[in-house]
């Protein structure tokens, strides 16, 4: 494999060939006459000079996309050459392929799971809305060598039979294509896109086009993998190159995930804008007359990196929010992951009302979120762009399967968000941070686990989830405490080798959750197994508690009141959830001496004994805060002198809230 | 000899001063804010107080964990966590807080009345004479109180009116701060009506008052009748004081909530009450205020004009009475 910087130095030259000069998002462009997608691809492979260009990614599929996009309509006309390699050693003749946007239909399987427990920006039982129809229709198939396959597509409905659902289509070849043989599958497609929702389609003139294109599935455990589209589920294909031809009216100002290679103006007002993506598995562009581009760059360990933002009108205020958080987390992810390889980044801030289309990933294209009025203390703008740019490695690189293993990316990539943004905007306030109310990430992933405790362990398929509540917590919520509790027990620089070793061994693979575990106990040395069936397999609850601390005089029924007094102290530790793990447990007495004792924790309780002459001033279970895990905190410790202050101040919030309200309601007499 | 006007809902001849009378009143009648606040105190502290005794006894007190994450500072999680616990210690919070509520509008109900009456009153009265006044008031305001709430309604479809209309501009405008500034226009356009709406129904109550009138809906056309002829005065004394409600409100939250040490209970417990004290301070305030605007109102009407003196009258002859009916 080539180092980063070589990829830099061939893409300029690259760039040079084709004399592109201006700036990839400029708003008209003065190009020369863009070749076609596949003009283009050959243009770039001819470019890099024979041997040194070397692929960061076994390329199972060639894509090449011809697609305009009619804005007063609201869809795209395009067609697709998907050149497929058959690497699956055995032949193939049956293909399935993803058609995500049938998802927004009335009777899809997704929309029945979002009437059952809802999803991301949508509630349960909501109602269907026409505006957000979506739709793609594959109108031809062509396969080389074998004609027009077109009848030969057919539904299917892998995971749940339901006859209605449309996502996936299977296409029988007359013949099988052998192993190491590749086939050519020319297809056209409509595309009505919804109106913005589950991350995708227009609102007003502002377009978020993801998961657009007929997506081939993965073979993947000597099967293949795909799957339809649930209200849960997010995305798995195969690496490959990309190169798009995008055809938008001359207004537009476009972003891709992909390397703008060409730009011609056309005489009927639109635009021909060519991208070219490798080592990637998917490709999502954005366009919309509104925005302006913020440009910026950012140097790591191999190279520079540049970075596209996209804002919407309104929201300038949050772009150099953007790019802190943003920089702050590439340079996180170079110093305790590992390389980022791709040379660009685009950030798009989706415009008001289209916030469904923020918060998502795509290869070198992330989509973020903010406001017109966003205070400072609220750092959601800082935790999108974060927790969308780490998928880039928990995701894009190590491209996990999310249908069936979500944990793998959103949960990993949820663990190290808490470490990014604890380390740039600190520990307690890297959620909230006003004077008044404070929050940070370790904590907000927690809670999140804490409302859906012990439904479902971290390795169910996504889709089969108790609803959309369980799947959000205890796939992020639940596997970042899963391995801040795991970093505490190993070691901070242990879990930061594993991360990176996982990353080294998997980039630009489909890794598996047993793939992960074993790099842990490798790079550990430690058997863990214990720890992963509680916590990765199980559903079993940690929550240990003081349950008494007190002392006695050892002589009690003695009535002298002078000289030194000798106390015996008993601390009794109960476990009270059926997770078993290691706890320290802290006992301080009253002339300032503690001991520290260690538990395994097996048992369901275990009493410590002292005699010393100091009574038990408090005792702690896990004093240092190693077991996040733990459900409850607040049993944890055990002072004996009480302190109210607590209650005090909840009590006087409540007590003024309550005067207050009741005032407001005796206006009306 | 006294010659008294007849039309009382005419335009006062002079603006009234009754925005500091209104103030002196609240003042020198201070017995009044002080037993209220001290209600509004106690409904609040019992409706909370079963749950804080738990939460404090069980969990709280005795918690290493809370001094971190509550007492230095204000972690939000920690707010959270205590809600997920299996035992719920914040359970009944919300319904709790709802009955010291209800109580504390049908208190104030019951003491309007009475309230109207010492404002109105140049003597100051006993307990007997206040409460007196308060029952003999209440009912004629359980009415107006039910007219009232039948005069939001408008109120409130405008409101939800407007709400689709924000609706529709944030779903076609490509800036967005367009829906903002109409929300905001339309919520001081509603805030306007529903001040408009209080004084009348304000003025009503001090009419009742004053004329110990049992026919609501006589009043309220009075009222409505006055407040018309007198909105800019009116609503300017209404207005003012709201305002300073609102900044004493604003100061208090900036202080409690920016300037006060997180651990500081005692001080935040001073300053949040003595926001409740302002902010109740303000609306008998309003109440004082237009109670003296009324007085000043009909004095001013029915101030004594100096009359000629009577013609000789011849012998045998009797002068008739003239009696004029009030009709304000």
């Amino acid at each position: 494999m080539l180092t980063w910087n070589s990829r830099v130095r061939i893409k300029a030259a690259v760039l040079l060939l084709v004399g592109l000069t201006a700036s990839a998002f400029a708003k008209n462009p003065r190009q020369p006459r863009a070749p076609q997608a596949k003009a283009a691809a050959e243009k770039s492979k001819a470019a890099a000079p024979a041997g040194e260009k070397q692929p960061l990614s076994t390329r199972v599929v060639a894509y090449q996309i011809q697609a305009a996009l009619d804005t007063r309509e609201h869809k795209i006309k395009a067609s697709e050459t998907l050149t497929y390699k058959n690497l699956t050693g055995q032949p193939q003749q049956n293909f399935p392929f993803h058609l995500y946007l049938n998802a927004f239909q009335p009777q899809s399987t997704f929309m029945t799971e979002v009437r059952l427990y809802g999803t991301r920006g949508t509630g349960a039982e909501s109602g269907w809305d026409p505006k957000h129809f979506g739709s793609i229709t594959v109108t031809k198939l062509q396969v080389d060598g074998m004609g027009d396959l077109t009848n030969k597509m057919q539904f299917i409905q892998p995971d749940d039979h339901n006859t209605e659902d449309r996502t996936v289509f299977q296409a029988a070849l007359p013949k099988p294509i052998p192993p190491g043989a590749s086939v050519v599958f020319h297809m056209d497609f409509d595309d009505i896109l919804p109106e913005v929702v589950e991350r995708t389609g227009y609102k007003r003139d502002f377009y978020m086009v993801g998961q657009w294109f007929p997506k081939v599935g993965v073979w993947w455990k000597n099967q293949w993998n795909c799957h339809q589209f649930h209200a849960t589920t997010e995305f798995f294909a195969d690496f490959g190159t990309f190169d798009v031809n995008l055809i938008v009216p001359q207004s537009e100002i476009v972003g891709a995930g992909g390397d703008l290679v060409g730009s011609t103006n056309n005489p009927d007002g639109t635009k021909t804008l060519t991208f070219h993506s490798e080592d990637v598995h998917d490709f999502s562009w954005t366009a919309s007359p509104h925005y302006t581009v913020v440009e910026d760059s950012w140097t790591g360990s191999t190279g520079t990196v540049k970075i596209h933002l996209l804002m919407s009108p309104g929201h300038m205020r949050s772009a150099p929010r953007y790019l802190h958080a943003l920089k702050g987390t590439l340079a996180y992810y170079d110093q305790y992951v590992g390389p980022y390889p791709y040379d660009r980044i685009t950030v798009v801030d989706p415009p008001h009302g289209a916030l469904d289309a923020g918060g998502m990933e795509y290869p070198t294209l992330i989509t973020a979120g903010t406001a017109w009025f966003m205070p400072r203390g609220l750092l959601a703008p800082e935790g999108v762009v974060e927790h969308e740019f780490g998928h880039q490695y928990w995701y894009a690189m190590v491209a996990t399967n999310e249908f069936e293993e979500a944990w793998l990316d959103e949960g990993i990539n949820s663990y190290l968000e808490v470490k990014v943004m604890d380390a740039l905007y600190g520990k307690q306030t890297s959620i909230l941070n006003f004077p008044f109310a404070q929050a940070g990430e370790s904590q907000e992933q927690r809670t999140s686990y804490l409302s859906v405790p012990d439904f479902d362990p971290l390795t169910r398929f996504a889709w089969q989830f108790e609803g959309s509540n369980s799947y959000g917590g205890v796939t992020y919520g639940k596997t970042a405490t899963v391995l801040l509790t795991l970093e505490k027990f190993l070691g901070e620089d242990k879990m930061r080798e594993v991360m990176h070793q996982y990353f080294l061994r998997y980039r630009f693979t489909h890794p598996t959750g047993e793939d992960f575990l074993k790099t842990i106990q490798d790079v550990s040395g430690q058997d863990l197994h214990s720890y992963f069936d509680q916590a990765v397999s199980g559903t079993n609850i940690l929550d240990y508690e003081i349950d008494d601390a007190h002392s006695d005089r050892v002589k009690w029924y003695e009535i002298t009141r002078t000289g030194p007094k000798l106390y015996r102290t008993y601390v009794t530790v109960h476990r009270k959830g059926d997770f078993v793990f290691p706890v320290d447990v802290k006992i301080t007495f009253d002339d300032k001496s503690s001991v520290l004792e260690h538990w395994d924790g097996r048992d369901r309780w275990i009493r410590y004994t002292y005699e010393r002459p100091a009574q038990v001033a408090s005792a702690e279970v896990d004093p240092d805060r190693k077991v996040w895990l733990d459900r409850n905190f607040f049993n944890n410790g055990r002072s004996i002198d009480g302190d109210d202050r607590a209650v005090h101040k909840l009590m006087n919030i409540w007590v003024f809230a309550n005067e207050w309200i009741s005032q407001l309601f005796a206006w009306i007499t | 000899m006294l010659h008294l006007t007849l039309d009382s809902t005419g335009p006062a001849p002079e603006p009234p001063r009754a925005f500091f009378a209104g103030a002196g009143l609240v003042w020198t009648r201070q017995r009044i804010l002080w037993w209220i606040f001290v209600v509004n105190l106690i409904l609040a502290f019992l409706g909370m107080h079963q749950v804080a005794h738990w939460l404090g006894g069980n969990v709280l007190n005795h918690s290493l964990e809370s001094s971190r994450r509550l007492v230095h500072g204000f972690d939000i999680t920690a707010l959270a966590e205590l809600g997920l616990l299996p035992e719920n210690p914040l359970r009944g919070m919300g319904s709790m807080s709802v009955i010291p509520s209800f109580l504390f509008t049908l208190f104030m109900l019951f003491m309007t009345g009475g309230i109207l009456v010492a404002y109105y009153d140049d003597l100051r009265l006993d307990a007997a004479g206040f409460f007196e006044a308060c029952g003999r008031h209440f009912w004629r305001f359980v009415r107006l109180l039910i007219y009232f709430l039948i005069a939001l309604i408008p109120i409130a479809i405008l409101a939800s009116l407007a709400g689709k209309i924000y609706n529709n501009i944030d779903e076609a405008a490509v800036s967005p701060y367009s829906a903002p500034i109409f929300t905001a226009v339309a919520a001081i356009f509603l805030l306007f009506l529903l001040m408009s709406v209080r004084l009348w129904f304000d003025m009503a109550q001090v009419i009742s008052m004053a004329k110990d009138e049992r026919k609501m809906y006589r009043m309220l056309g009075r009222s409505a009748s006055l407040v018309w002829h007198n909105f800019g005065s009116l609503f300017w004394l209404y207005l003012r004081i709201s305002v300073i409600g609102w900044v004493l409100f604003g100061a208090g939250l900036y202080i409690w909530m920016i300037r006060l040490r997180p651990e500081n209970t005692p001080a935040a417990f001073l300053i949040g009450q003595i926001m409740i004290v302002f902010w109740l301070g303000t609306r008998l305030w309003q109440r004082a205020a237009e109670t003296a605007w009324y007085k000043q109102y009909r004095l001013a009407y029915y101030a004594p004009v100096p009359m000629p003196p009577p013609a000789p009258v011849a012998p045998g002859e009797i002068p008739k009475a003239e009696i004029l009916p009030e009709t304000d």
